[in-house]
This record gives C-alpha cells, sequence and structure tokens, in this order.
C-alpha cells in the first residue's frame, strides 16, 4: 500500500491542498481504504495524537489506485522545543489489510517547523 | 536537541520491549499451574506494565480473552454502574489484566480478587508480595539499563554515565530514561 503526492515536498502551508493517489494490492477486497491526515506529539511526556483529514473509500477493489485532495488545516502548526514537537503525517489504510508507510510534512504559514527555543 | 529528534522521546521508549528470557510461554505455563491467579510483582520502573502488556498478546494466541484494567484510563471503573457491568461480563475464557493492583486499597482489593474469581484468570503488578502469589519478580539491573539504551542509542551508551544514573534513581530505569532525555535534550543546547 502506497501514497504518493503529485507535489513531492515536505512543507506546506495553511489553505494549500494535498493532491496524490493511493494505490494498493492486497491479498482480499477490503471493507475500506482512508487517506488520514494527523497529528502527534513526540517528546518527554504523554503522546497525543488527532487525525484531522479523512479520505474515505468504502468497498474498493483489492487492488486499485485512487486521488485524494486534502487541504491543509489552518493550525496547529508543525513545532518542536526541547519537551515536545508536535509532527504532521499523511498515510493510507486498509481496513483489514495493512497501512502505508506515512509522509511526514511540515505545515506552518512559513513553510518550515516552527523552533520554540534558540540554538 | 529538539523533542523529535531526542533519542529518548516516548515512543522510542515504550518500542523497547520487556526482555523475557525464552519468550512468555514458560512465563504462562507457569501462570496456568498457578490457577490463573498469579502478580508480576517488582519496584517501580522494573517493566511490570511492560510485561504485562506483552503478555497479553501470548494469552490471546493461547485462546483466552483478555480484558485490562487500567485505572488511571477508567476513573469510572468502579462506579456503581460500570463495575456490576464488568463482573458479569467476566466468563472462564476471560483473564483479567490488572495494573497496579495496589492502587485499589485493600478493601476494594478484597473485593475485586472475589468477584474475579468467575473469570479464567487474573494477573496483575504489585509493588509489593502478598496480594496474590507471585507469578514472575521483574527486576533491574545496571548491565539491563546499558543493554536497553544500547537499543536505543547504539554504542554511544558506551560513553554515558550508566552506571551513576542507575545509582540516582535506585533502579527505577523508566526515570534513568527521563533523565537521560534531559541530558540529550541540554546537551545538544550547549553543542548547537
Amino acid at each position: 500500500m502506497t501514497i504518493s503526492l503529485e507535489i513531492v515536498r515536505d512543507q506546506w502551508r495553511p489553505g494549500e491542498t494535498l493532491e496524490g493517489t493511493v494505490s494498493w494490492e492486497l491479498p482480499g477486497a477490503p471493507k475500506s481504504v482512508e487517506v488520514r491526515l494527523g497529528w502527534e506529539t513526540r517528546g518527554k511526556g504523554t503522546r497525543d495524537t488527532k487525525i484531522v483529514e479523512t479520505v474515505r473509500f468504502d468497498a474498493p477493489a483489492r487492488s486499485d489506485r485512487k486521488p485524494f485532495r486534502i487541504a491543509v488545516p489552518g493550525a496547529p502548526y508543525s513545532f518542536s522545543g526541547k519537551l515536545v514537537s508536535l509532527v504532521w503525517s499523511l498515510e493510507a489504510t486498509a481496513e483489514p489489510g495493512g497501512e502505508s508507510e506515512p509522509i511526514r510534512l511540515t505545515i506552518s504559514p512559513t513553510g518550515g517547523e516552527l523552533l520554540l527555543h534558540g540554538k | 536537541m529538539i523533542a523529535r529528534e531526542n533519542p529518548f522521546r516516548t515512543d522510542r521508549v515504550l518500542a523497547v520491549r520487556y526482555r523475557l528470557p525464552g519468550g512468555p510461554g514458560a512465563l504462562l505455563d507457569r501462570f496456568e499451574a498457578m490457577g490463573r491467579r498469579g502478580a508480576l510483582v517488582g519496584p517501580q520502573g522494573s517493566g511490570k506494565t511492560t510485561l504485562l502488556e506483552d503478555l497479553a498478546p501470548a494469552l490471546r494466541a493461547r485462546g483466552h480473552r483478555v480484558r485490562r484494567v487500567e485505572l488511571d484510563a477508567e476513573p469510572a471503573f468502579f462506579d456503581a454502574a460500570t463495575y456490576p457491568r464488568f463482573v458479569e461480563s467476566l466468563d472462564p475464557d476471560t483473564v483479567v489484566l490488572l495494573d497496579s493492583a495496589e492502587k485499589l486499597g485493600w478493601l476494594r482489593w478484597r473485593a475485586f480478587e472475589r468477584a474475579t474469581r468467575g473469570a479464567g484468570g487474573l494477573m496483575i503488578t504489585a509493588h509489593r508480595h502478598g496480594l496474590l502469589p507471585a507469578l514472575a519478580e521483574c527486576r533491574t539491573t545496571p548491565a539491563l539499563l546499558h543493554e536497553l539504551v544500547r537499543e536505543l542509542v547504539g554504542a554511544e551508551a558506551d560513553r554515558l554515565p550508566l552506571a551513576r544514573l542507575y545509582q540516582r534513581h535506585r533502579g527505577n530505569l523508566r526515570e534513568a530514561l527521563r533523565a537521560l532525555y534531559d541530558l540529550y535534550a541540554a546537551r545538544a543546547t550547549i553543542s548547537g
């Protein structure tokens, strides 16, 4: 199961559109395939995670290829400090069946990760 | 060093699993022989919860249903509406896994222990002996800390003050790994 973006870059701004394709070839037909855009925190404490946008394909074929479009959300921005980072990911999952390797994205008005402390 | 690059960040530390020589088979055989009621006993940060988590899929593979009771995640567990439903749901195929049994207090523990006799088993973690017969003792050593850290940072583990950290945190590996997180965060700040 693979997911790819038409524009291959990892830095995105709110309001832009992620356009891409998800393709899969599974042992059996899944109940559904979803493309998910979400964020997670990484760092010292408890992890937090949220799926912000989902594109769902119901009753898909065992093997197929589908385009998707997702508007880049306005928040939260990608950031890093010493204690916590917020990391965005785009991934595809099939239920049951599998999941793609996630694509890591940076989302912010500057296009870059916001750093919460100086070097 | 920013958080997402820290080798001791939570998601990486949680990926390090309990070192159980020979896998879970022998331990679960012992659990069966004990009538499927036993405790994983050890001090804080010795891996009891990790071991309990790792045994869940092994129990399922043996045909048991597993019901994990996480008191921190289920604050309403003992409410009048919730607890009776839990007790009613227990059957001889269900093994109950209870983390940090001493959090119940003695009276509630006694009631819980009795209520779960209708289940197919009860496995708990506890800091001290006396609640259920000991299924396994979880203990740490400086060598174990070194092994875990080596899994996270490779040969760099040999250059870290692990023996001192182990001693400072009295064998609590969770706290030692948290201290290493801070060490890495600070170090990178100094070096730029």
